[in-house]
């Protein structure tokens, strides 16, 4: 029979996969990427620029080891991130109860999605300012502004998560009887989960550029206090160092925590069909 | 096993807009039903089919009349299998079958009736890694699972290939002489209903009761069985009474 050693053949000598073949290709215009805007930014600074008004990326990198090694980094670092968390909590602390509210009644949605969405457009530079203003610059003000501009987002995706319920699996669980609680923890969580995860991630994005501002216009510590006092001192190396240190920080805390804690909590999604 | 009594059961809907008139699914309708029978609910759609088992299983509420399902005395216990598999995306098969069940044998229970359906091996599984008609088998699994007094069924194979619906129907009769089942089974399939039932409830259009016919045939059936196939010639000729009946009864509607 032909057909055992063809099956054989196709194992044994087997392609790499789709999954391998695209994650190469991903990696592959990653480094091209990257690698192309250090170029340019060396060209530029070589042969247009100067390297004071703008300083090589090999400059930089230096000033970023050394702003490491030093522990400024971990000093200034370490106020920025807690105040970006409990600025993000309180957007979640508000907002899941907003966007409850919203997804659940008539009245309240008519209550707070003009608000909303007004609060969401706002510029984060306004909140920033305004914050400092009201707030002061100690610890409340930043807290408040991070809170401020993420809490529409949260409270909109969770609104709308709620909206796209299957009702027809809620059905299911009243004819089996199912009580209240159970029917949230089973299916109303699990409905507005991929929504309220958009949200975080959606509203994080901003949070932290808000969280920077503020920093930058009154704050006495941080990552953004950093950024200022080097451009006080005409440091454009240092300023630049700050900022992509802090912006490396990010991406890593986009692709490494939350872009995995998505993948495994809606891994349900992800699975193909045999 | 249940006793099904549905006494002048009425359900009108109102009219969703001014000016329209209230449908009327549901009209004066009464049946009784109970012991290890297999009873069909056929009709044209919009006779009211599924409301009725909306009805049965609390879902909707009736107009004016009563459906009561008791199990000597006590309320009875009901399983439901949909025109969908209805299965909670985000939870394992093992997962969907235990969130509907309860006591203490339960992981045993659920484990049994997917081996009755044959998929001992996809409790780990997500939903979406099964097809259709495994989907729909686990639907069938847990209804089953939750050892209802009474169970119904709308039309459950109406979404699969026909060769998947006739596999599942076949396994389906298995699994009811088995587990000995009092099954409510609505469709508008007359070939399955005869195939499947020993009893036949027709229902005309607006939800009248038109006909309750029997079908004394032994089980296991085969749609391909001569018997079965004069039985449903039989089945279709009053079916086709039924929509001259109300063909003729529209007539005179019109022309008064």
């Amino acid at each position: 029979m032909s057909s055992v050693p063809v099956a054989r053949a196709s194992r044994g000598g087997r392609p790499p996969s789709l999954v391998t073949r695209r994650r190469v290709r991903g990696i592959a215009g990653l480094v091209i990427g990257v690698g192309g805007f250090l170029l340019v930014w060396t060209l530029l600074s070589a042969l247009i620029f100067g390297p004071f008004t703008l300083p090589p990326p090999s400059r930089i990198g230096s000033v970023m080891w050394e702003i490491v090694r030093s522990g400024q980094f971990i000093h200034h670092f370490v106020p920025t991130i807690l105040r970006l968390a409990y600025g993000f909590g309180l957007a979640l602390l508000i907002g899941f109860p907003v966007g409850y509210l919203m997804g659940t009644s008539r009245w309240w949605r008519a209550f707070f999605h003009d608000m909303t969405i007004v609060a969401g457009s706002i510029p984060g530079i306004t909140y920033a300012v305004l914050a400092l203003v009201v707030f002061g610059i100690k610890i409340l003000g930043p807290i408040l502004s991070v809170g401020l501009v993420s809490m529409p987002y949260v409270a909109i995706n969770v609104a709308e998560g709620l909206d796209s319920v299957d009702h027809r699996l809620v059905q299911m669980s009243d004819a089996y009887g199912r009580r209240r609680a159970s029917i949230v923890r089973n299916v109303l969580i699990p409905s507005v989960a991929p929504f309220a995860f958009a949200g975080v991630r959606l509203s994080f994005a901003l949070a932290w550029k808000v969280e920077q501002l503020t920093e930058v216009f009154g704050s006495s510590s941080g990552v953004g206090f950093q950024i200022r006092h080097e451009f006080e001192d005409f440091s454009i190396p240092g300023m630049l160092a700050w900022v992509l240190l802090f912006v490396i920080f990010m991406i890593l805390v986009e692709r490494f925590v939350l872009a995995k804690l998505e993948r495994y909590l809606f891994r349900w999604r992800l699975e193909d069909r045999p | 096993m249940a006793t099904l009594r549905v006494e002048h059961l009425n359900k009108t809907f109102p009219a969703i807009e001014r000016g329209s008139d209230a449908t009327t699914a549901i009209d004066d309708l009464s049946f009784e039903i109970g012991g290890h029978v297999f009873v069909s609910v056929v009709g044209p759609s919009g006779c009211g089919k599924s409301t009725l088992l909306n009805i049965v299983s609390g879902i909707e509420t009736a107009t004016h009349g009563s459906v009561s399902v008791s199990e000597d005395g006590s309320p009875a216990r009901l399983g439901y299998v949909f025109q969908e598999p209805r299965l909670l995306p985000w939870r394992t098969v093992m997962q969907n079958m235990l969130y509907v069940l309860e006591g203490e044998d339960v992981p045993d229970r659920a484990r049994d009736y997917l081996r009755m359906v044959g998929l001992d091996d996809a409790g780990g599984k997500f939903p979406a890694q099964l097809s259709g008609g495994m989907q729909q088998r686990v639907g069938i699994a847990r209804a089953f699972a939750v050892e209802p007094d009474l169970l119904l069924m709308d039309e459950p194979f109406s979404h699969l290939d026909a060769i998947t619906a006739r596999s599942l129907r076949e396994q389906l009769q298995g699994i009811w002489t088995e587990a000995k089942k009092t099954v409510l089974f609505v469709t508008h399939d007359i070939a399955e209903a005869v195939q499947l039932s020993n009893r036949v409830l027709i229902l005309a259009p607006g939800g009248r009761l038109f006909a309750d016919l029997p079908i004394e045939l032994p089980y296991p059936r085969k749609a391909s069985d001569t018997e079965v196939a004069m039985a449903q010639a039989e089945l279709l000729r009053r079916f086709e009474e039924m929509q001259e009946e109300t063909d003729a009864a529209r007539a005179t509607d019109v022309a008064s």
